[in-house]
């Protein structure tokens, strides 16, 4: 109720526009709702009843309902008057999946039965806020990759008595990171023609892992005790260490597969690279124009991530 | 709901406002029972109040008023909830409805004291009537015997005050619900609402725009009265006032019909009315003189005796058989009504009949014959018809009333004084027509009991048809108290009508009449700026900081019994000092500061909400034993 008639009505009114929205008499709009209306109704109905018999009772409650409306308006339109919103830091997020968009609201007195609604997508409610600041993180899903802004914010309240709909109408101005929706699918692996002596001067190096049983050396102090060769221990052989090592994987540099649509493409190579950092394998990435190197962890992923987001 | 259903408790079924009332009554729990969106929940909450006005409409007793009330609190509490989406208890929602009717009520009086009144819109108001279903009470057929059984019943019957003066002397206390002028020999009928009402009802003036309007000299009422249900449009009155309910309608033969509907109960008022009541001087109709000829012959036989004596001078014997008009029976009967009357008394006084409240049936051919001459015991059911028919037989109208006789002069503690009628204070007496004066009143149960008629004052000594005498039990006395404060606001309630509101703007505004208008604009402007004002202090007061508000509470306790804080002392400071001017508050005390100081300085994580009803409770016992031991 109240969301049918005013985005009729919103599509002739201003979008606002800004850094901050500082709701105010200038950018909020107020409408009866539909049961505004019918409360209206029935105070004129329970007026004529009043008329008619000759009663009290029946035309002070029906003047009752009128003050009440009449109230309302002005609290309703109070609920929102004095709130200032702005925008926080967005994460980055994935197309096509429910991304939170953080948003911070300013209240100078109280406000209660706060809505809010980004297009497209249903009315969230989200209850009474107390003076002072509150971090809200708005659900959308982007529909694209890119630096998007959700459409316009439209936040709204009914409260206390439903009778009047107040809204506000705003595009929030900070872009979200959204990476293409990860889609498995055929991609291109590159091969790297230097890359077996790379690793084989990495290798000297000594790099430790967890994977693979490499060797045992003497157990010295600080060294895990899961580690250590009970068996052999027992067997009165002395305190080894066992020595593991990650399998050494070939990595390579991915790119779309230019047989498929462009977009298409990104996204398979989107669900692959998500796909090698779970198994914590080091990959790099060649896109048209740019090569980013074969590496791991989260930074990383997040670059290669970005790089297929901001592709042109 | 049960709020709702509580306050239809009553209400009339049949009529049309009634009917509406209960089927929004039923659409409205249905409703809720299979309402799942907020929209419908919505939905529920304007029923409810609709509902609440339309028995608000019906019914205007303190009782009922306070439950409607009630109903709209708590429907206004549902949309709240609605809104607000927290699951909040009963208790905070009510406060904040209450909150929103004491912030929405100043300007809803405005509009109800000012908002210029209108007249009904047609008479569709009488529908209501087709289920005159008959409940205890007065009976339109008298027949002796039925009285009887009204006379042990001590439930009330009505109430009535007297705004601006006291009640009137006890000689005068008839208070006349049915005129019974249809007699058949054995018993008397009360003529049915459409014929007597033809071409006698009184057009009732309170409706429509009074041509004098403006002018402050209308009286106020001088009789409010609250008649409990009887199953007859008839209600009781004095037999003189102007009715000020357009509901009331008065007939020629000094009923008081009421056409609202008849199970319900009625609050209606009368204002003074300088002249006479017109019915008594209305004229009789061969109706009048009606009787069923030779069904009682003896009685018939005395009659005949008082008529000859009674037109002894010239009048011809058989004066009264060719009596067909009403002028005619005024010419021919100029002497002979009132000393018919007197012949009547003395007769009756000779006769050494016996009041008495339980006697054997009366056979059903020629009951008063074996009424008067063999039985001669009874009560006044059975004396008034008996007079009636004497008088009838003598050729002189007759009629029987019933009604009321005495009461109760209650003052309560609060609400206004007021007269207590039982259904144990039902009484029946005659009325006969006297040429040249017209209806008079006359109790032939008085006779019997050995009082005398008339305006003598030692007549109302004697407690007449009524059995108990004023066994009040506590009850008894809190009913009363209620009923008290309950006329009160019935006075207050009915009162305040179209023409009440132009005496006030008059008193208002005075020569500046005209302005009324603007007024009304100005005052809802400022009602609205109070309301939003009040509306907002309210919510202020209950919300902010529990934990300040738990301790400025316990300080202002402490304050009333001399214990302030010093200057720069801590919470936990001025704890010990409070443990030692109070040992008695020790463990509480303590708990409370720690609570306190947990609460506010504290690691959170601890649940906050319950700390904080702990807090509270230990608030409200410490004050409460501050209260206790003040010094």
């Amino acid at each position: 109720m109240g969301s049918g008639a005013p985005p009729r009505l919103s599509r002739w009114l201003p979008l606002q526009q800004g850094e901050v929205l500082k709701l105010g008499l200038r950018n909020l709009y107020i409408v009866p709702t539909g049961f505004g209306w019918l409360w209206l109704g029935g105070a004129l109905f329970l007026q004529l009843v009043g008329i008619q018999t000759q009663t009290n009772g029946s035309v002070l409650l029906s003047f009752l309902m009128l003050a009440l409306q009449l109230l309302s308006l002005h609290l309703t339109h109070g609920q929102l008057e004095g709130l200032e919103v702005r925008c926080g830091q967005p994460e980055p997020a994935f197309a096509g999946e429910t991304a939170a968009y953080p948003l911070i609201v300013r209240v100078q007195s109280a406000c209660e039965g706060l809505e809010w609604r980004l297009p497209p997508g249903a009315l969230h409610g989200v209850g009474s806020l107390g003076p002072g600041e509150h971090p809200l993180a708005l659900e959308w899903t982007p529909g694209r990759r890119g630096l998007q802004r959700p459409g316009p914010l439209r936040l709204q309240t009914t409260a206390p008595l439903g009778l009047f709909v107040c809204w506000s109408r705003w595009q929030p101005p900070t872009a979200q990171l959204i990476y293409p929706a990860p889609k498995p699918g055929p991609v291109r692996q590159v091969p790297m023609a230097n890359w077996r002596e790379r690793t084989e001067a990495v290798g000297a190096l000594g790099g430790e892992g967890s994977e693979e049983w490499q060797d045992l050396r003497p157990h010295r102090r600080g060294d895990s005790s899961s580690r250590m060769a009970w068996k052999l221990l027992a067997q009165g052989r002395g305190a080894q260490t066992k020595r593991f090592q990650d399998p050494r994987l070939e990595p390579s540099l991915w790119a779309p597969d230019p047989t498929l649509p462009p977009e298409e493409a990104l996204e398979h190579l989107c669900d692959r690279l998500c796909q090698l950092h779970r198994q914590g394998q080091s990959y790099g990435l060649a896109l048209a124009g740019l090569q980013i190197a074969p590496d791991r962890g989260s930074s990383h992923r997040d670059r290669c991530l970005e790089a297929l987001a901001l592709c042109q | 709901m049960g709020l709702l259903t509580a306050a239809a408790w009553g209400v009339a079924p049949f009529s049309l406002l009634g009917g509406l009332s209960l089927s929004l009554l039923v659409l409205t729990a249905l409703k809720l029972r299979e309402a799942k969106q907020r929209r419908e929940y919505r939905l529920v909450s304007l029923l409810q109040l609709v509902t609440a006005g339309l028995l608000g409409a019906q019914q205007g007793e303190l009782g009922s008023s306070l439950l409607q009330g009630l109903a709209v609190l708590v429907a206004l509490a549902g949309l709240l909830q609605l809104e607000l989406g927290e699951v909040t208890n009963l208790g905070k929602l009510l406060r904040r409805s209450g909150q929103l009717v004491l912030a929405a009520l100043p300007m809803a009086l405005v509009l109800f004291l000012l908002f210029p009144r209108l007249g009904p819109f047609s008479d569709l108001g009488r529908l209501g009537q087709f289920g005159a279903a008959a409940t205890t009470g007065l009976s339109t057929t008298l027949e002796p015997g039925t009285i009887a059984t009204l006379t042990q019943d001590r439930s009330p019957a009505a109430r009535v005050a007297f705004p601006g003066g006291g009640p009137p002397p006890a000689s005068q206390r008839l208070w006349r619900v049915l005129v019974h002028g249809q007699f058949d020999g054995q018993s008397w009928r009360s003529l049915n609402a459409g014929m007597a009402g033809a071409g006698m009802a009184e057009a009732d003036i309170a409706a429509g725009p009074d041509p004098s309007l403006g002018a402050p000299q209308t009286p106020g009422a001088t009789q409010v009265w609250l008649s409990e249900p009887n199953g007859l449009p008839e209600v009781p009155w004095s037999g003189a006032g102007l009715p000020l309910d357009r509901h009331l309608k008065r007939d020629g033969q000094g009923q008081l019909r009421h056409d609202g509907s008849v199970g319900v109960r009625k609050l209606y008022s009368l204002a003074a009315e300088p002249a006479p009541a017109t019915w008594r001087r209305q004229a009789p109709t061969a109706q009048d003189l009606q009787m069923a000829a030779g069904t009682n012959p003896r009685l018939e036989t005395l009659a005949a005796g008082w008529r000859r004596q009674g037109s002894g001078d010239a009048q011809a014997v058989g004066g009264a058989k060719a009596v067909e008009g009403a002028k005619a029976v005024e010419g021919a009967k100029a002497v002979e009504g009132a000393k018919a009357v007197a012949l009547a008394e003395a007769w009756f006084r000779q006769q050494g009949f016996r009041y008495s409240l339980s006697n054997p049936l009366l056979p059903e051919t020629a009951p008063l014959d074996a009424l008067l001459f063999e039985q001669r015991q009874g009560f006044c059911g059975h004396y008034a018809s008996a007079l009636s028919a004497l008088m009838r037989a003598a050729g002189v109208p007759a009629r029987v009333v019933s009604g009321y006789r005495g009461g109760t002069w209650v003052v309560p503690l609060g609400g206004s004084a007021f007269l207590d009628l039982r259904q144990s204070d039902a009484h029946a007496w005659s009325e006969v027509w006297i040429a040249g004066e017209g209806w008079r009143t006359v109790d032939p149960t008085l006779w019997v009991l050995g009082g005398t008629t008339g305006g003598d004052p030692a007549a109302t000594s004697v407690q007449a048809p009524s059995a108990g005498a004023d066994r009040a039990g506590p009850l008894d006395w809190v009913a009363r108290q209620w009923w008290g404060l309950d006329l009160a606001w019935g006075e207050w309630w009915l009162g305040f009508d179209q023409r009440s509101q132009e005496r006030l703007l008059q008193r208002l505004l005075g020569p500046y009449r005209d302005w009324a208008g603007a007024l009304l604009l100005v005052a809802v402007a400022l009602t609205l700026a109070l309301g939003l004002a009040a509306y907002g202090w309210l919510r202020r007061r209950g919300e902010g900081d529990r934990l300040q508000q738990e301790l400025n509470q316990l300080l202002r306790s402490c304050a009333r019994g001399g214990l302030v804080p010093m200057p720069g002392e801590t919470l936990g400071q001025f704890g010990q000092r409070l443990r030692q001017a109070r040992p008695l508050l020790g463990p509480e005390l303590e708990d409370f500061v720690g609570l306190l100081q947990q609460l506010r300085y504290g690691r959170p994580g601890a649940p906050q909400q319950q700390g904080l009803d702990r807090l509270s409770r230990c608030g409200q016992s410490l004050r409460r034993q501050l209260r206790r031991s003040p010094s």
